[in-house]
């Protein structure tokens, strides 16, 4: 087997295995039984076709927001913006939605979808520019760009866009039917997974099969032989960040649309930082990147569950979620580095 | 008789399908300089990264003064006193050669005061070596030669007994590889054993002892010194007799000039080149001689438009190619083989097939046919001689020898009006030299215009039509083949410009 597939191997096994001891601890250290409680979580993420749609809605804007990441990093850049362009899109796209509340839907869920999109690319853009023409760091300039992108969206709900009929309550107005994004499989779950996992598929097919990737795979081998080739840089970096935010910003605008109904503080949580971490446990690779979604969104689900029914705090599932990523990032460190040397 | 410092036996390294060492056993005494010939791909640096501990050996032992060893990384090889350096270099080019010889040492200290013992430690070697060099300035800034210089004494500063150079004087002038032999000599009459990797005869010449010739992964001759001619150790090497020199290639047809270069200056990170001029009539060689490090890197950089011109032009039949724009590719009309291919030409860990496709990859169809591009790369592979010749396998998996052919069978097999060559055959055995010379020369007869930029005197004296010398940037003169005496050169690459004749 080749060196990298035994590695993964290595990697899932270990990586479970030390997730298992580690929650196990982590339960029995709280007075929960870990085995009985590990088997409910399982359920309770997969286990009906209502916490199956809880993990899908879950893992939706995680998998948008990996994307967002795996694509710079095919370039080489380390973008932590997921937060902040899902934050921004669902700024501009709720914008759109304040314009037209009555616009018929034909037109404004379009216009709602592309303005998020076209608003967490431009965030993203913002950084891939400074990155390109002022060789800003972009993992300084995206972590940065988070804060303020989260603060303008608390800017307009404290302020402009404020509904007054939500007593106080920070929100914009509910958002008209003609701006809700269609759920699928008449569950909770919507447009925005059938999008993330048809961008992954097309995202893997343009990276390994097109010009487009050799361009991508020469500018992040050798800069210098990349330009005698005639790629520029500063182009695909552009390109590949305002790509990358258009999918986190297109899961801003869906989560606030399908699932909060208006734009609210606390649209994610965490959903950004989670989607870097997926993309690295993906092994910055597309198509590994959804089950790996959809895993951590069971997960995410699980603990929701667990905290409503179990009386377990909800912290802990964020405890078992860090476990996890620990474990599974550890495991597979230790892995490459044993067998680093045998190639 | 006294125990060998070095005894490897019976090393075998496969890499995939490639068997590089096949039941090798090497002895090295210290006090003496054993000499490893063989063609590209041989299996020699693979060999010898074995002994530093770089690569683990499938089978085979190894033993320093008689005591059995297993190394598993470079540091413990080190510990043993076991030094290499490599054939590409592992200098920090951000950091200056001080702080990359302060890191290196086993015991690198936190805080660097000027002046301090292990500054003075860290920089004995190097002010025997290479007393010119500034180690306050940035590796980047400093030539292939004077990169090789700093590398030797980085490993010279960690006491090594067995001090292995691959390919020391490939990129070095005849003045610091005599000094080098000097330096050798001085090693083994410490008592020091030395591993010479090398393709040129001169070396053996120099300072061999014991001579180890390599093929195909396996012991093919070996023997003292003395006992072998240079013409039976061509023969061991490449399995056949040589060729015998090529002819010199025609003088071009006419004299009005393809290429015309006006006033050239640019500047690469503070080397620079200053008001260049020269006029090539199509089909004409113009080999440029000089100390590596005097801007030949800048001036190659700047004829092929990769860096902008701060004056002057470059004009290739009528059409400005300087200052090549942004996002533009270099022009379709250049071949340009840089120095250093590792960093220069191809992107290491990318595979073979589009390495060699890499010179008009924008003109690829959106969904690029795969079995195109690996039928041509299996085409310029069994042409130019690749080995091994698998399109799949990554460029840094090449030998030194063979990435240099990847990048000429990529520059120089299509039809194009202008050659740049920096050192195209650097690491190149005997065979491979004169096959990219017969390369260079084809396109001269193709009435291409050559700028053969080169370090070996011999061979611009015997092909190119014309030669200039580059000094400090400056051009200092240009002479005609037939013209040319090595003593005018000498001066001239010694900076004393020539007197025009009034
Ligand atoms: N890391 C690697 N992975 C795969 N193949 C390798 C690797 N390193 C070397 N090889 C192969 O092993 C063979 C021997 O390579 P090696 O570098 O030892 O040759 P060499 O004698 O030093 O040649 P040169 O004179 O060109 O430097 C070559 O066919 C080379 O392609
Ligand atoms: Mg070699």
């Amino acid at each position: 087997m080749s060196a990298a597939g035994s590695i993964r191997i290595i990697a899932i096994v270990g990586g479970s295995a030390a997730f298992l001891i580690g929650a196990s601890i982590f339960l029995a250290a709280i007075g929960r039984p870990p085995l009985a409680t590990l088997s409910q979580m399982v359920l309770y993420a997969f286990g009906d076709s209502y916490s199956l749609s809880e993990s899908l809605v879950k893992a939706t804007p995680i998998l948008l927001c990996a994307l967002a990441v795996i694509l710079p990093a095919r370039l080489g850049l380390i973008t932590v913006g997921g937060e902040g362009q899902l934050y921004f899109g669902a700024l501009t796209g709720t914008a759109v939605v304040i314009a037209l509340p009555a616009a018929p839907m034909v037109v404004l869920l379009p216009a709602m979808l592309l303005a998020g999109a076209i608003g967490g690319g431009a965030w993203s853009g913002i950084a891939g520019l400074l990155r390109a023409r002022c060789n800003v760091n972009e993992t300084i300039s995206t972590l940065l760009m988070n804060y303020v992108a989260v603060l303008l969206v608390n800017y307009v709900i404290y302020g402009a866009w404020k509904d007054p009929a939500s007593l106080g309550w920070p929100a914009t107005m509910m958002f008209p039917p003609a701006a809700i994004v269609p759920s699928v499989f008449g569950t909770r779950a919507h447009v925005g997974l059938i999008v993330g996992i048809a961008a992954a598929v097309v995202l893997h097919i343009s990276v390994t099969h097109t010009r487009w990737g050799i361009a991508l795979r020469v500018l992040a081998g050798n800069r210098k032989v990349a330009a005698m080739a005639g790629f520029s840089f500063v182009k695909q970096t552009l390109l590949v960040m305002a790509l990358g935010g258009a999918l986190a910003g297109f899961a801003g605008i869906c989560e606030t649309s399908a699932i909060q109904g208006r734009l609210q503080a606390g649209i994610s949580v965490g959903y950004g930082l989670t989607g870097f971490l997926v993309a690295w446990l993906s092994g910055q690779n597309f198509l590994r990147a959804i089950p790996i979604a959809i895993l951590i969104g069971g997960l995410i689900a699980a603990g929701d569950a667990l905290q409503l029914y179990s009386k377990i705090p909800s912290a802990s599932a964020t405890i078992m979620q860090g476990l996890l990523f620990v474990a599974a990032l550890g495991a597979s460190g230790l892995a490459g580095r044993g067998t680093a040397r045998h190639g | 008789m006294a125990q060998p410092l070095v005894m490897m036996s019976s090393i075998r390294k496969q890499f995939g399908p490639v068997l590089a060492n096949d039941d090798v056993s090497v002895t090295v005494n210290a006090g003496e300089v054993l000499a490893l010939l063989g063609e590209n791909g041989a299996g020699k640096s693979t060999l010898m990264k074995i002994l530093y501990g770089f690569y683990a050996a499938d089978a085979g032992t190894i033993r320093i003064s008689g005591q059995p060893v297993s190394f598993s990384s470079p540091r413990e090889a080190m510990a043993a006193g076991i030094g290499m350096v490599f054939q590409q270099f592992s200098l920090i080019p951000a950091l200056s050669v001080l702080e990359n010889l302060l890191a290196a040492l086993p015991d690198a200290p936190w805080l660097q005061p000027r002046g301090s013992t292990k500054v003075r430690a860290a920089l004995r070697w190097l002010t025997r070596l290479a007393p010119e060099i500034d180690p306050n300035r940035a590796v980047r800034t400093l030539s292939v030669g004077e990169r090789q210089l700093v590398e030797l004494a980085k490993v010279l500063n960690l006491d090594a007994r067995v001090v292995i150079l691959d390919e020391p004087t490939s990129v070095l002038t005849p003045a610091e590889t005599e000094r080098l032999y000097g330096f050798i000599k001085t090693l083994t009459s410490e008592g020091k054993a030395v591993v010479l990797i090398t393709h040129k005869l001169a070396d053996i010449a120099a300072c061999a002892d014991h001579i180890v010739v390599m093929r195909g992964g396996k012991i093919v001759d070996e023997a003292p010194a003395r006992d072998r001619t240079p013409g039976s150790l061509v023969e061991a090497m490449v399995g056949r007799g040589v060729a015998g020199s090529l002819p010199p290639p025609s003088s071009p047809p006419t004299d009005v000039p393809l290429l015309q270069v006006r006033g050239l200056s640019a500047d690469i990170q503070g080397r620079k080149i200053r008001d260049v001029s020269f006029e090539l009539a199509p089909g004409e060689i113009l080999g440029i001689a000089g100390v590596s490090g005097n801007g030949q890197f800048t001036l190659a950089e700047s004829l092929a438009g990769l860096v902008p011109a701060l004056a002057g032009d470059v004009v290739l039949d009528g059409v400005s190619i300087a200052s090549r724009v942004e996002d533009g590719a270099i022009s379709g009309d250049v071949a340009y083989v840089p120095e250093r291919p590792l960093d220069n030409a191809v992107v290491a860990d990318l595979d073979l097939a589009l390495n060699l496709a890499l010179r008009d990859v924008r003109q690829l169809d959106f969904f690029p046919d795969r079995k195109a591009a690996f039928r041509r790369a299996h085409e310029l592979i069994s042409r130019y001689d690749i080995r091994p010749p698998q399109p799949t396998l990554a460029a840094s998996a090449l030998s030194g020898g063979n990435l240099q052919k990847l990048v000429i069978a990529r520059e120089l097999s299509g039809r194009v009006r202008l050659v740049i060559a920096c050192y195209p055959t650097m690491g190149l055995d005997v065979l491979a030299t004169q096959a990219v010379y017969r390369e260079m020369f084809r396109q001269a007869t193709e009435d291409a215009c050559v700028v053969w930029i080169s370090e070996e005197l011999d061979d611009l004296l015997s092909y190119a039509h014309r030669i200039a010398v580059i000094h400090a940037g400056e051009i200092m003169g240009i002479t005609r083949r037939e013209a040319a005496d090595r003593r005018t050169l000498g001066r001239w690459m010694a900076g004393h410009a020539m007197i025009e004749a009034a």
